[in-house]
């Protein structure tokens, strides 16, 4: 019996626990063999299960595998591009790359040592032109972990036909990373951010032998300013996202492969939905990524982001290791599964699993449905999801803030660093807009937003040239973004006399009709 | 002097961390429950539900808490009864016998 209220009280709250399984204990597929597995309630034998999960597996990817859907029933597959897969060890992306690997790259062999069907046959033509396995080692956000590369790499050893590409967290803030993947000529100035305060202005930070930040200062600094657990947690999703999806656009991918299992999924939804990203709900399902801009119909090579275990649990997902002999490198969750938002959501989808197996599906099939009422006006340039449209009129209605308490005061407002007056080494272009319309309700909330039971963030540890407290840096792709707003946008610069100055760069049309009067004919 | 099962257990996914970082275990339990340990009300048969009380208390090394919730596992531990499911065989119910091999899988490890 599991509790749905208080049982004290109310006898109804007690909610009577469904049996495991309610046919029988012999297979519901070949009604022969005694089964071996419970699947929600249905009962498996191991011969049945495992073609089941791989049918699973197929259903979910191959709608997506071409670039259009074609007006055959069956259509040959063939994706417009090579495959990415993302690798973190665990068990999910483990048995993905082994069912990837089986299904799409080794043409298995009959008995007599011929490929089946023949050479011709369509299923020995590749439906990817490569696969590259992407990994994201992420011991340098926590300091008590040690590096797994090596054991990452032992583990890709049965799968020679894969490409191995190790990534690094700090990846996110390495300039000559950034370098490498993009091949536009952009001002690539990294920029910093005060966390946690309104408005979210950006400064460029200046490089000098004393804030010249190593990838790994530039990460530790960013993730010690976030002011709570969740928003670290969000952190490292974004950035491992960002790196996968920025890595697969390098390698002119069209699918990149996530080993996300029903029950991860639907602990990412809830997690989610509970920390303001109801919005872009349809991208946490399934995501089609044109390299950081809006969709148009110019762009229309996309790289679809595809979870093919969507459907299997995470009980499915450890069977199918166990039987299949997968070895599963893990890693260390605990670490992340205890830290906020997303650790509870876990625990408690997990406890769902166990009690009311089928509950879990339900929440990803509810989720499938929704989508925003509105059309997104732009993507958010840390997550590059979705923006809502009239963020800020809906979070004036439902915010009241008051700044009146002196003491909470400049925690909470951006005070733009003053510059000396006739300094000559500051120009406009130095100073940033606020980034704040720029993101989603979700990352901006998690930038600026306080638990009330949660301590007052420490310092960034790193000082600016006038040893000044220095904000968070960004990573590349936001400074990438940002870099095209300071062109656009308003500038802000305060002297140290205490005035402040607002640039706005104007068109050239608006420019020639301010001026029209002046100007002489010739 | 009563008669004793020989188990094989088998840590898995990550779970072999909290056991001393070994995988196999072969243990030897009584095969009735002695009294005056975990159930101390009546004699009965060695079945899971002592087991992971006796795997917690001998040889357990490390955060209990990601191992047991209660008297049973903790939620997200799957547990095969000789490569069958446990929720087949009755779980914590199921009646220990010489030779079964009992694995448990946690599936908590990332994706």
């Amino acid at each position: 019996m599991s509790s749905c209220g208080n049982p004290s009280t109310d006898q109804d709250a007690l909610m009577p626990r469904r049996l495991r399984f309610n046919k029988g204990k012999d297979c519901i597929k070949c009604k022969a063999n005694p089964g071996k597995i419970v699947i929600r309630h249905a009962v498996y034998c191991k011969e049945c299960f495992i073609p089941l999960v791989m049918l699973k597996f197929r259903r979910s990817l191959e709608p997506s595998v071409n670039a259009s859907a074609g007006t055959s029933k069956r259509p040959k597959l063939k994706a417009s591009g090579s495959l990415v897969l993302g690798f973190s060890g665990g068990l999910g992306s483990s048995i993905l790359l082994d069912m990837v690997h089986k299904t799409y790259f080794v043409n298995e062999s009959s008995a007599n040592g011929e490929a089946r069907g023949g050479t011709n046959h369509p299923r020995s033509a590749s439906v990817w032109t490569s696969c590259a396995v992407c990994y994201v080692e992420v011991c340098s956000a926590f300091p008590e972990t040690r590096d797994r590369t090596n054991e990452i790499i032992k583990a890709l050893a049965p799968y020679p036909k894969f490409d191995f590409i190790p990534l690094r967290l700090e990846y996110a803030f390495d300039d000559s990373w950034w370098r490498s993947i993009t091949t536009t000529d952009q001002d690539r100035s990294q920029l910093t951010i005060e966390l946690g305060k309104d408005g979210l202005y950006t400064e460029a930070l200046r490089h000098g032998p004393s804030c010249d930040l190593s990838p790994v200062d530039a990460l530790r600094t960013y993730l010690a300013s976030l002011p709570t657990q969740t928003a670290i947690s969000s952190a490292i999703r974004i950035l491992v996202r960002l790196l996968l999806l920025y890595t697969a656009r390098s390698h002119r991918a069209s699918h990149l492969l996530l080993g996300t299992s029903l029950t991860t999924l639907s602990i990412s939804l809830i997690s989610c939905i509970s920390q303001g990203g109801g919005h872009s709900i349809r991208e946490e399902f399934q995501e089609e990524w044109y390299y950081g801009i809006p969709a148009t119909t110019e762009n229309a090579d996309a790289i679809r982001v595809v979870r093919p275990l969507r459907d299997v649990t995470m009980k499915e997902c450890s069977m199918f290791a166990w039987w299949n002999s997968i070895h599963v490198v893990g890693r260390d969750g605990q670490i992340r599964a205890t830290a906020g938002i997303p650790g509870l959501t876990k625990d408690f989808i997990v406890g769902l699993e166990k009690d009311y197996p089928s509950t879990v599906s339900t929440i990803a099939r509810t989720c499938a449905k929704l989508e925003p009422k509105n059309a997104s006006p732009g993507l958010c340039i840390l997550c590059q999801r979705p923006i809502q449209e009239g963020l800020d009129d809906w979070k004036t209605r439902i915010s009241i803030r008051s700044y009146s308490d002196a003491k909470l005061g400049p925690d909470l407002v951006y005070l733009p660093t003053p510059v000396p007056p006739n300094s000559s080494d500051v120009t406009m272009s130095d100073q940033c807009p606020s980034i704040s319309k720029q993101l989603c309700y979700s990352c901006r909330t998690t930038l600026t937003s306080r638990g009330s039971r949660a301590a007052k963030p420490t310092q960034p540890r790193v000082i600016h040239s006038t040893q000044q407290p220095l904000s968070a840096p960004l990573p590349m792709w936001v400074s990438a973004s940002c870099a095209q707003l300071r062109t656009e946008d308003r500038q802000l610069m305060v002297l140290g006399n205490g005035e402040v100055w607002v640039g706005k760069r104007q068109d050239d049309a608006t420019q020639r009709n301010e001026i029209a009067e002046f100007l002489l004919d010739t | 002097m009563s008669t004793l099962h020989r188990l094989k257990v088998e840590f898995s996914g990550g779970l072999e961390l909290l056991f001393g970082n070994q995988r196999v275990h072969t243990l030897s339990l009584p095969a009735v429950i002695p009294v005056d340990e975990a159930r101390p009300s009546e004699p009965r048969s060695t079945d899971v539900t002592y087991l992971i009380h006796y795997l917690r208390t001998h040889l357990l090394t490390d955060r209990p808490e990601l191992f047991v919730e209660g008297d049973t596992i903790r939620p997200g531990i799957l547990v095969l009864i000789n490569d069958t499911d446990w929720e087949l065989e009755g779980e914590g119910a199921y009646e220990l016998k010489n030779g079964d091999e009992i694995v448990f899988i946690s599936t908590l490890h990332g994706g």
